[in-house]
């Protein structure tokens, strides 16, 4: 054997064969994934809206013109704020830490004091605000973020690994950590939901609009809890909306008569929160 | 090219170099690796302290959420990146001047990517749940691709440290004079297999290492950029930017080369690797690390102008605390240090020495993690709502865990030498013999009275080049009531109301006939008409009032004359007129059922995004390419395992193998 082939060129490019018949093999095995692959994509964003096909909302004969009404939930879960009679008493956050067994940090619902132009200040409950295409849904690894087909985002905190992507994805700063060994919660005689879920150290938790009351016609606990009638929790399908001032008003309606507002509306997260404005207050991210 | 040693300067074999260093150590080394454990020991204590107590130990609250932990993850696996550049990006362009950094600088390589990637355990809040992120995972979360991508990478570079022990544990085993140990000979031997140094067995190596060498380059391309999209993937100032990903790849290469020097340093002057190791090595690598610092500045300039000058709210506020507000004292340091004294340290020639190249690289690869500090630290303070900040407080417990991954990488390192060869003796031998054979080839030449021929890397650098490309471009995709029935209506004396509710053409008509107390139709008041929901509870929703003409109200539910209303869901549904003959009357009601059978939702879901239908294929493209990565990285894993494969059929005893088929440049 000649010495000069004991030597390897170094200089030579990849063998070609081997890359190419890899990437082929490879190709096929992605191709074979794929099923798999489109679920798993499936699950991670919005359910499918046809689960709820030939549910009892379903009408026989829709108008043709509101598009395929079969399609939809049979709720669509929303919240206005009207910042016209906000006190900034944040009773909302007190009710709200008191059912959830929250620290005094973990304000699921903020109450912020905000400048408005006139460099006066103005109050600001900030809840979820339960986006239609949420950020933090999309970037949680395990996908321990959910959203209900009736627009509740929620999170699974027997899932949760703690990877915090989600409150750097939040454009809200709605989501909080437990850092620390939560309260201990109080009894209600459930176990662990995403709808009620219970505090457990270094996971994240944030406001679920109380989605264990909604279907039994309750009210969330800071509109339970707001004295002066600014949070208002609405139904986008039924087109309804109530407060606790014993007020109930036709959704659609009262958005557009009161040129109601969505904050950060630019980022395009559709958020299922309203703001009302009037008193010269603007709405705009920092 | 330089040479590495010359036959002149050589007094040691490379065989007997390597041999030495595996000999028993000193009294400092046990003393070094000592201290290195306790630091690592306390850095564990600390991080169970972290487990006992929760994440907030560690200075972590809401508005610092990720902080010193996501900072050391990317400046250790960023420091990694040296060894990739050092072997493969050298090896590919044919620097023969590596052969005797190599080794050490894809030791270095292996044990910070194995560091960086324990280090994301104590950044996660449960920890035991991280199998999700195989069982459970979500496909268009950036941070399970930085899973992905990591292993991928930590794979790769493992590989490739791996494969060249091969014909090394086979040359050291021949070389040996009994002093190797009783283990290490067991090691070798398991490890050079059948490897006999016969020439297929060094060409399908050659060609493994060459490929590995080529898909290295892209790997680290894809970690860095991935970890950087972690935090660019979001809406938040200064994270939000398209720099971000090229600007990670460039702050690793730039302190991977900086940890390189001082790793070599460092194991030159404790293992006498003088010989082997010359000033002229650290010159080059300082050259190598003040043009990507260089590179590195002009990003840090790109990445905070457009903002700065601009000036929208929130990057603006972010960019004022980076430069000029709480943050800046940190940022212009890394500016001094991080930049302007290295590259001054390797510009000025007096400072172009080995010991100013070790003393700029100590400059650059804390300031690099400073950097990244800023970088993590200052957008996630800043309250995206408010405008205003939070703090990070470092407490001792992450202090000492990210002091803990800086001893680590260190004591892994010098264990890690106490079996492996340090230096490349395959390599190395290699790049002598092709030297020898270039001179002699150049010499014929000149006696031919031509110039000596030198041949181009060109076509493998664009290979190579494309080869980013392609894997680069595959990552860039990625971007990615019914009514309850209602109170019966009291029956009064006095006025009297009956509401009756039709349907024609889809649309509810509500009429109300209203009589006065003698019977007949009331010429005055209005009548307001109600929905009844039981969305929250049972409540009327009034849709707007009508005044009474002879005797009738009438209501059309088409929206536009029912307040904004018009039926939402079909079937049994209760509407309400109430009567009141003047404002202040207790008003008369009135309930009627109407099965609805056209209804129409008032939620209209929002349109789709338009690049919804990519983001889904994505998560698809995207296995495809890291399958065929793992393909190729096994079947070349393979390929040389099975070359170097023990052969039952003839002779060759393991005790000797390397000296076959090649020449030796011992010397006597």
């Amino acid at each position: 054997m000649p010495t000069t082939t004991a030597v390897p060129d170094l200089r030579d490019g990849p063998d070609r064969r081997t890359v190419l018949a890899a990437f082929a093999a490879a190709a096929a095995l992605g191709g074979a994934a794929v099923p798999l692959v489109a679920y798993r994509a499936d699950a991670a964003t919005t359910p499918a809206p046809d689960d709820h096909a030939g549910h009892g909302a379903t009408p026989a004969a829709a108008d043709d013109t509101a598009g395929p009404v079969a399609a939809q939930p049979e709720h669509a879960w929303c919240m206005v704020i009207d910042l016209r009679y906000c006190d900034g008493c944040k009773s909302c956050t007190k009710a709200c830490q008191k059912r959830h067994s929250l620290r005094p940090e973990q304000t699921w619902i903020q109450v912020f004091e905000m400048e408005d132009e006139r460099g006066g200040s103005f109050h600001m409950p900030r809840p979820c605000m339960m986006c239609e295409d949420p950020p933090c849904l999309k970037v949680c690894p395990v996908g321990a973020t959910i959203r209900t087909d009736e627009g509740l985002v929620l999170v699974d905190t027997d899932t949760c690994v703690g990877s915090r992507a989600c409150m750097a994805a939040c454009p809200y700063e709605a989501r909080y950590f437990n850092w620390r060994e939560p309260r201990p919660p109080v009894d209600l005689g459930m176990p662990n939901t995403p709808q009620m879920p219970v505090a457990r150290r270094g996971t994240v938790g944030k406001c679920v609009l109380c989605a264990d009351r909604l279907p039994l016609g309750e009210l969330p606990a800071c509109v339970e809890a707001c004295p002066m009638g600014v949070l208002w929790v609405g139904d986008l399908v039924a087109d309804v909306a109530v407060n606790t001032q014993g007020a109930s008003v036709v959704l659609s309606q009262f958005l557009a008569d009161n040129d109601a507002v969505r904050f950060k509306e630019e980022l395009g997260t559709h958020p299922r929160v309203w703001y009302i404005l009037g008193h010269g207050q603007k709405l705009q991210g920092a | 090219m330089s040479t590495v040693t010359t036959g002149t300067v050589t007094t040691e074999t490379v065989r007997a170099t390597s041999l030495r260093a595996l000999r028993r150590p000193g009294a400092g080394w046990w003393v070094v690796v000592l201290v290195l454990s306790a630091v690592v020991a306390l850095g564990v204590y600390a991080w169970t302290v972290q487990l006992r107590r929760g994440m907030g130990a560690a200075g972590f609250n809401d508005q610092a959420f990720w902080a010193a932990d996501i900072a050391d993850v990317i400046a250790l696996i960023g420091v990694s990146y040296g060894g990739a550049v050092v072997s493969a990006v050298l090896r590919l362009t044919g620097a023969t001047w590596r052969a005797p950094l190599t080794r050490i600088a894809e030791g270095a390589a292996v044990c910070t990517v194995l560091v960086g990637m324990a280090l994301i355990v104590p950044h996660i809040g449960n920890p035991v749940r991280l199998y999700e992120l195989v069982t459970h995972p979500n496909t268009s979360a950036p941070v399970f691709w930085d899973f992905i991508a990591v292993s991928t990478y930590g794979f790769a570079s493992v590989a490739f440290f791996a494969m060249p022990l091969i014909p090394d544990s086979a040359a050291l085993l021949a070389a040996d004079d009994g002093r190797l140990g009783r283990f290490r000979t067991a090691l070798y031997r398991r490890i050079a297999r059948g490897w006999t140094g016969a020439p297929r067995q060094h060409h399908v190596l050659g060609k493994a290492l060459t490929l590995v060498s080529v898909m290295i380059i892209p790997l680290a391309v894809s970690v860095h950029s991935v970890l950087a999209w972690a935090f660019a993937t979001t809406s938040r100032p200064w994270w939000h930017e398209s720099i971000w990903a090229p600007q990670f790849v460039v702050a690793a290469l730039y302190s991977g080369v900086a940890l390189v020097i001082l790793v070599v340093a460092g194991f030159r002057s404790g293992y006498g690797l003088q010989q082997w190791i010359t000033p002229r090595h650290f010159v080059r690598l300082g050259f190598l690390m003040a043009a990507l610092g260089a590179g590195y500045v002009y990003f840090t300039f790109a990445d905070i102008l457009p903002g700065a000058y601009v000036g929208e709210n929130a990057v603006s506020t972010v960019f004022a605390d980076l430069l000029v507000g709480r943050m800046a004292g940190w940022f212009w340091l890394f500016v001094v240090g991080g930049a302007v004294i290295p590259l001054l340290l390797v510009a000025i020639p007096a400072t172009r020495t080995t010991a100013g190249m070790v003393v700029a690289a100590s400059f650059v690869v804390p300031m690099l993690w400073l950097k990244r500090y800023l970088m993590v630290v200052t957008p996630a303070n800043h309250d995206v709502v408010t405008g205003g900040h939070g703090a990070y407080h470092l407490t001792w417990v992450r202090a000492s865990i990210t002091l803990a991954a800086v001893a680590a990488v260190p004591l892994l390192l010098m264990l890690l030498f106490r079996v492996v060869p340090i230096l490349s003796v395959d390599e190395i031998e290699e790049v002598e013999l092709e030297e020898r054979r270039t001179l002699t080839q150049a010499l014929a030449a000149l006696r031919a009275a031509g110039e000596p021929r030198v041949s181009s890397p060109a076509a493998r650098t664009v290979g190579a080049g494309l080869a980013v490309l392609l894997l680069a471009g595959a990552f860039g995709v990625l971007g990615v009531g019914r009514a309850a029935p209602a109170q019966a209506a009291q029956a009064p004396k006095g006025p009297r109301i009956e509401l009756a509710g039709t349907q024609t053409d889809g649309l509810v008509h509500l009429k109300a006939s209203v009589k006065d107390a003698k019977g007949a139709p009331a010429a005055a008041g209005t009548v307001t008409f109600s929905v009844m929901t039981t969305v929250f509870g049972p409540r009327a929703v009034p849709l707007g009032s009508v005044p009474v003409t002879k005797g009738v109200a009438e209501m059309v539910l088409d929206g536009a004359h029912s307040g904004g209303y018009r039926p939402t869901q079909v079937g049994p549904t209760e509407f309400t007129a109430s009567y009141a003959a003047q404002v202040g009357d207790t008003p008369l009601e009135r309930s009627v059922d109407v099965d609805v059978t056209a209804a129409v939702s008032a939620y209209t879901p929002a349109a789709p995004k338009p690049l919804e239908g990519v983001g889904a294929v994505t998560p698809t493209v995207l296995f495809a390419v890291v399958g065929a990565v793992w393909v190729t990285l096994l079947t070349t894993v393979a390929r040389v395992l099975l070359v170097s494969r023990r052969r039952v059929v003839r002779r060759v005893p393991a005790t000797e193998p390397a000296t076959a088929g090649r020449p030796t440049t011992q010397s006597a």
